[in-house]
């Protein structure tokens, strides 16, 4: 794979964890009253708007490299989402939820390239 | 006369099995295989097609089963967005791992496609990741 398309992996991951911390955002403060509610579908709209940037990187990816090299980097998602919902959402799992996650990264890893 | 200070109400799902955020995630996972194997069956139907309108995708629109996956996308999406109401983001996310377990089983039952050794011991870890990720909620749940 070219440096430029590992460039665009890695900005199509970020778009993905971003738009989830807004989704997930957008989400929570629809819970909240009607003051501090106000907003939250802008902010819905910003992590639609970064779903959208994702899935068209990973698509433009996709056509250009192979489907069972690019899969298995797939696998790393969930760790990323747990890591950026921990900084930015302030987001807290115990132990047994850290192996859940490296489990199932490592199992979705199996299943790509099989 | 003091202001009491505001007291934040965590959000409480609707009453109903259906209203549960874990059973919105089984089903996010549910009719996000579904929807994969239903893309699938339409792209299938224009495989042969190299034309451009196949290559750019909108060949596939012209199938029943394409707009049958993209249904079960966009409802798979609602799911998603209530159980994000409740759930934190990273939980959540990783329990709809579970599409890795459903895919290739749907893969096995509807398409006919082989399973390997590597793929089921990949679907394995994956059931057992999860499982471990149930337990860790159980125990927050239990403390709170």
């Amino acid at each position: 794979m070219s440096p430029l398309l590992w460039i665009l992996v890695v900005i199509s991951q970020l778009a993905l964890v971003t738009g989830q911390i807004f989704l997930k955002r957008a989400m929570s403060r629809r819970e909240l009253g009607s003051h501090h509610a106000r907003g939250w579908i802008g902010i819905l709209t910003i992590g639609i708007a970064a779903m959208t940037v994702w899935f068209l990187l990973w698509l433009g990816v996709m056509s250009r490299v192979e489907l069972s090299k690019l899969m298995p980097l797939e696998g790393i998602s969930p760790l990323f989402i747990v890591l950026g919902a921990a900084i930015f959402l302030k987001e807290h799992l115990n132990w047994r939820g850290w192996a859940g996650v490296i489990l199932t990264c490592v199992g979705v890893f199996l299943v790509s390239v099989s | 006369m003091h202001d009491s200070p505001p007291v934040t109400v965590p959000p409480q799902p609707s009453p109903g099995l259906f209203w549960n955020p874990y059973v919105q995630i089984l089903l996010t996972v549910l009719l996000t295989s579904a929807a994969q194997i239903l893309l699938k069956i339409g792209a299938d139907g224009s495989a042969s097609d190299s034309s451009t309108w196949s290559l750019l995708g909108l060949k596939e629109l012209g199938f029943g089963w394409t707009w049958l996956g993209i249904l079960a996308f966009v409802a798979s999406f609602g799911g998603w967005l209530y159980a994000l109401r409740f759930l934190p983001l990273g939980l959540a996310f990783s329990l709809t791992n579970g599409v890795h377990i459903f895919v290739p089983l749907g893969s096995w039952l509807f398409l006919h496609e082989q399973i390997g050794s590597l793929r089921a011991s990949g679907i394995l870890v994956i059931i057992v990741g999860i499982l471990l990720l149930a337990q860790s909620v159980a125990r927050v749940e239990e403390k709170v």
